[in-house]
């Protein structure tokens, strides 16, 4: 680790404030659960670090008046798995519940997944499965996103250097009759391999997207097993061994979330 | 397994032994609550902090280190590469007797043979300031051809790795050889009725000590002594590696151990690091601190040794073992103090539990541009018990014969003992034929064999394995203790054998208890100093209950007959009529009379008027027990260990058809340790064992790019098994059969819950899918397009990856490889 700047602002304005005037070289830290690990490691070299994590209003979850899911950006897993989320909000709550391992649950968050942008990771597929929006501010003022436009197809975010994730929204749970997640990794706090989320609309079909296989989270346009992993990792490219694995585990995660979803929509 | 003290023994009131009982650790208080002090935590004053710059390509010309910029960094005290050190310190690696060349330097000098060899080192005043200091040095190289693979070292046109040292058999990547000739093979398998053969290959492993490699050095310029404080496995043979190195006298060197979190072979010799920190200290006069990182520890430090095995197993139609061949290529790394040791260990020992009348195995041992091959956790066995024990069940299904059946058949049960097999080994007594029923018992082998849910299989594999070892290496097998009754009555033990979780100050305690009749809490041990201790070789080989124990036995009964003697002149008592129990000498059967340890002790010390006439007034007794051991013969023959445990594994599992992830549903183990010191010991030794073995199984690897660069050389990317992929093992049985050459009847446990592992698994999964593994290890990758391939062909058995379209290697025996070396001429044999 490299000596740096630790700065805790209180309100976004002023963690705005602190971004413009240390630079491209100052980092947003939430959790650190992956910034600190590329630190420790001299692979990140960050000048200041602008700490969000006593930023007000930004580690919280509220219905708003549409029904859409209002997470705040600094809210940890182990906050959102203990959430008592409704209907098909219930898997975002099961998802943060079951990744990585518990200390990196209980200071991870979900903005520090999106922003790290990791294909791995199951928060960036999720959001993208489910359509969610993300809201940023800078010193440009707000904007909002949805989570497909905010991974770059190369990998990383488009966010700007001044630029921190305030709040993700979940689309209302009418939204969908359900969302299944289903993922593969090696072992229990592994990342995952291949994710797979699906999930059912109101008139029965279905919205998917695949995780971990390519540097970005992608929406699929099949509906079938074979046709996900077919548009997602096509045989032609599936050489290497864990390139031919993870063919067959989308297939195999796309059934399980597909028969998922359905019988929870029957349900 | 948590028995507490027995009440009797708390209240210091005499009962019949501690051996044998599952006495409370005396480590675990430090351990548990974090007090323990590891090589990291210490801090002396005035003490620097060193960092080492390593390669970061595998193979390459070394043109030039330029650590001038790096010099002028804040905080910087000295820095220092390959070149400062040449014709000042002394390559190592040739100081024991047969240990090959001195191939080993602290730095690359002028050719980087590895990723992750020592290039440069920086000392400053604090970790992050040698850290800055080290992205200033500049390395100028020239990439040369990478070989990653240990076949292709052998070909030749492969480039040459180890250059300008002339082995045994010429210059080359085949540094060593390694043979056994027993019997006539060629006749074996013409009068044998079923010949199986396969290729097995094995992978590498990591010792994964979580207290890292790394050392303390601290010179003293007016003593002219050099003390190093080191997380190793065995201080005397660091101290005279490390005097020879540096080129000064032993007694000048002074090594000491802090806590040590565990070696499993992996810190068994001198590092690079070591002399470094040592130069560095020397060249300062001041403390040098220099611990390494994981991904260091990966990169450059010693992993299990990866194997292709040619290996053959001839039988009879009954399924009476009567041959086995091999021919083993045998991956050291790129340079390798124990490696070539592995091959003819884990070959001589791994061939038992079967005394296999004809046996002819030839090894290539070679160099590869990967990290250093060395000893782990079983020291050969497994890779070789890995390819014979899934033989074992090749042949069993050829003559359709229950494989518990022809292991049952097999292995060796004599009519009396000791028991000498073709092989050498002489067996002084074993319950491998009960134990290998009681595992297959265990996880109801008759049931499943008969009727198994789908995707489910059962799996046996048995060994038997070292409890000491005269390595071909040095021709010793000793170790030693000293026993002081201190001025109160109070009992300390000295000895140089490290316990890096073999429970040393439990288990010696509970001996010399037995012994000395001294309380269990009255005994303590020294932490292994080489200017205190006695010299021993160390602990590695799962030697300290045998050998060890023994050393301590003799020394505490020599410690014995002196109080006797004390208190029978005292007493005016005959000697004879007296015992040691309850903290006293006393007369036979009053345990509350006599003279206690404290007062003759106090004789002893401080009132010698009080001795018999000519006794000389000391209460220390030293002890050395050096096994009735072999060396290996010309033709790999030879009693190596002292005695044998046995290992007989049973494995359940579960085989996920859609994502090929084996779950280990059920898993039994039987063992013959002997004479069991402690219980609770014994268990923790087969429990850690058993998860080193899933690892080696299931996950753990060394992943190397083409160009030689380690994929995994993180915790993250490297499968070791969390405790969540392990059932929860319960069905762990000891059948004792005491060694009658071990005084005590003691027999090693450290690496009985290890070998047996991977076979057992393998097995296991063949039952359950079908597919046969012939590489390690078994991942959920490997196993699903194995599936999916041998589905797609109709096959009723598959081979992985031999049946794999992509699979280059040799398929049938015919294409198989030949021995580099020949019998023609040699005089030896």
């Amino acid at each position: 680790m490299k000596p740096f700047t630790f700065l805790a602002p209180r309100g976004l304005d002023e963690a705005v404030a602190m971004l413009g005037e240390h630079g491209p070289d100052a980092r947003v830290i939430a959790g650190g659960q992956s910034l600190l690990l590329a630190m420790k490691e001299r692979l990140a070299r960050p000048s200041a670090l602008v700490s969000v994590a006593g930023v007000a209003g930004l580690r919280d979850w509220t219905y708003s008046e549409s029904g859409q899911l209002d997470i705040g950006a600094a809210t940890t897993y182990a906050e959102l798995a203990e959430a008592a989320l409704r209907g098909w909000h219930a898997e975002i709550a099961a998802v943060a519940g079951n990744l990585a391992d518990r200390p990196v649950r209980t200071m991870g968050t979900l903005g520090g997944a999106l922003c790290q942008a990791d294909p791995r990771f199951d928060m960036p597929a999720l959001a993208v499965g489910v359509g969610a929006e993300v809201d940023t501010v800078s010193a440009d003022g707000v904007r909002t996103r949805s989570a497909d436009e905010l991974f770059r197809p190369e990998g990383g975010t488009v966010l700007g250097p001044g630029e921190i994730l305030t709040r993700v929204r979940y689309p209302a749970a009418d939204a969908y009759r359900a969302v299944a997640f289903e993922k593969f990794r090696y072992r229990q706090f592994d990342a995952a391999l291949v994710s797979v989320v699906c999930a059912v609309r109101p008139d029965g079909s279905l919205r998917l997207a695949v995780g971990a296989v390519r540097p970005r989270p992608v929406l699929v346009s099949a509906t079938d097993p074979a046709g996900i992993a077919d548009e997602v990792l096509p045989a032609a490219e599936a050489t290497t061994r864990l390139r031919a694995y993870q063919r067959e585990l989308i297939a195999v995660l796309a059934r399980r979330a597909i028969d998922r979803v359905n019988d929870d929509a029957r349900s | 397994m948590t028995d507490i003290l027995p009440r009797e023994a708390r209240h210091g009131v005499r009962r019949d032994k501690l051996v044998g009982t599952s006495v409370p650790r005396k480590e675990d208080l430090a351990l548990l609550t974090g007090t323990a002090r590891y090589i990291d935590d210490i801090k002396l004053p005035g003490m620097l902090y060193a960092k080492i710059l390593r390669s970061t390509t595998a193979h390459a010309r070394l043109l030039g280190v330029d650590t001038s910029a790096a010099l002028g960094m804040p905080g910087v005290h000295a820095a220092l590469c390959g070149a400062d050190l040449l014709g000042k310190v002394k390559p190592w690696g040739d100081l024991m007797q047969d240990l090959l060349v001195g191939d080993h330097f602290p730095f690359a000098v002028d050719k980087i043979l590895y990723e992750g060899q020592e290039v440069a080192a920086v000392v400053a005043d604090t970790k992050y300031e040698a850290l800055d200091a080290l992205e200033e040095i500049r390395v100028s190289t020239e990439d040369l051809p990478v070989l990653v693979d240990p076949e292709a070292a052998i070909r030749p046109d492969a480039p040459l790795i180890q250059e300008g040292i002339n082995y045994e058999f010429g210059e080359g990547n085949i540094f060593d050889r390694y043979r056994v000739r027993v019997g006539d093979i060629e006749a074996a398998e013409a009068g044998a009725d079923v010949v199986v053969r396969q290729r097995f290959t094995s992978n590498r492993q990591a010792g994964a000590a979580l207290d890292p490699h790394g050392c303390v050095a601290s010179y003293d310029s007016f003593t002219g002594v050099l003390t190093l404080y080191s997380s190793t496995q065995s201080i005397f043979m660091v101290r005279d590696v490390l005097a020879d190195t540096l080129q000064i006298p032993r007694n000048r060197v002074r090594v000491i151990i802090p806590e040590v979190g565990a070696g499993f072979g992996s810190k068994a010799q001198m590092f690079a690091h070591e002399v470094i920190a040592s130069v560095l200290s020397m060249q300062l006069g001041r403390p040098v601190h220099l611990v390494l990182s994981r991904a260091e520890i990966f990169r450059a430090g010693t992993a299990r040794n990866g194997q292709v095995r040619h290996a053959e197993l001839m039988l009879t139609r009954d399924g009476v073992i009567t041959g086995y061949r091999d021919y083993v290529v045998h991956n050291c790394g790129a340079m390798s103090l124990w490696g070539n040791q592995v091959v003819h260990i884990g070959t001589n020992v791994g061939i038992l539990p079967y005394p296999i009348p004809n046996i002819h195995v030839d090894a290539d041992i070679v160099h590869t541009n990967t990290a250093p091959g060395g000893p782990l956790r079983g020291f050969g066995i497994p890779q070789t018990l890995w390819a014979k024990e899934q033989l074992v069940d090749m042949a069993a299904e050829q003559l359709g014969l229950d494989p518990l059946v022809v292991r049952a058949r097999n292995v060796v049960n004599p009519e009396t003992f000791p028991y000498r097999t073709p092989m050498g080994q002489v067996i002084d007594s074993t319950s491998v034929y009960d134990c290998l029923h009681k595992a297959a018992e265990a996880i109801e082998w008759e049931r499943l064999r008969a009727d198994r849910p789908a995707h489910e299989g059962v799996g046996l594999a048995v060994s038997m394995k070292y409890t000491s070892c005269r390595h071909p290496s040095f021709d010793t097998d000793l170790s030693a203790v000293r026993l002081r009754l201190e001025t109160d009555g109070t009992v300390t033990i000295f000895s140089s054998d490290v316990s890096h979780g073999q429970s040393h100050a439990t288990f010696l305690a509970q001996i010399v208890g037995d012994i000395l009749g001294v309380g269990f809490d009255k005994v303590n041990l020294a932490q292994p100093d080489s200017v205190t201790s006695p010299f021993g070789l160390g602990t590695f080989a799962s030697r300290a209950a045998a050998v060890l124990g023994t050393a301590c036995r003799q020394a505490a009964e020599r410690l014995r007959e002196k109080v006797v003697t004390i208190a029978a002149h005292v007493l005016e008592a005959n000697p004879e009529d007296l015992e040691a129990s309850n903290d006293r000498i006393h007369i036979k059967g009053l345990p509350d009379t006599g003279l206690y340890l404290e007062n003759l002790a106090a004789y002893a010390a401080y009132r010698t008027h009080q001795l018999p006439p000519g006794f000389e007034p000391t209460l220390e007794a030293v002890a050395t027990y050096d096994t009735p051991t072999e060396r290996e013969a010309p033709d790999g023959t030879g009693n190596l260990s002292v005695t044998y445990s046995t290992a007989a594994h049973a494995a359940h599992v579960r085989v996920d058809p859609d994502t090929g992830r084996v779950t280990v549903v059920d898993y039994a183990m039987a063992h013959d340790t002997g004479v069991v010191i402690n219980p609770l010991v014994v268990e923790g030794q087969h429990q850690g064992g058993f998860l080193m073995g899933i690892g080696m199984a299931l996950g753990e690897d060394y992943v190397y790019d083409d160009e030689g660069h380690l994929l995994t050389a993180s915790f993250k990317d490297y499968q070791a098994p969390y405790a969540t992929e392990l059932p929860e093992l319960t069905k762990l049985y000891e059948i004792p059969a005491p060694s009658v050459t071990i005084p005590g009847g003691h027999k090693g446990a450290g690496e009985s819950g290890t070998g047996p592992v991977p076979a057992a698994i393998g097995n296991a999964v063949y039952h359950a899918t079908g597919v046969r593994f012939t590489e390690l290890p078994i991942t959920p990758d490997r196993m699903l397009l194995a599936l999916r391939e041998k589905e797609r062909r109709g096959m009723g058995s598959f081979r992985y990856p031999d049946d794999m379209p992509e699979f280059s290697g040799p398929r049938t025996a015919e294409e198989w490889p030949e021995p580099t070396g020949a019998d023609e001429g040699d005089l030896l044999l």
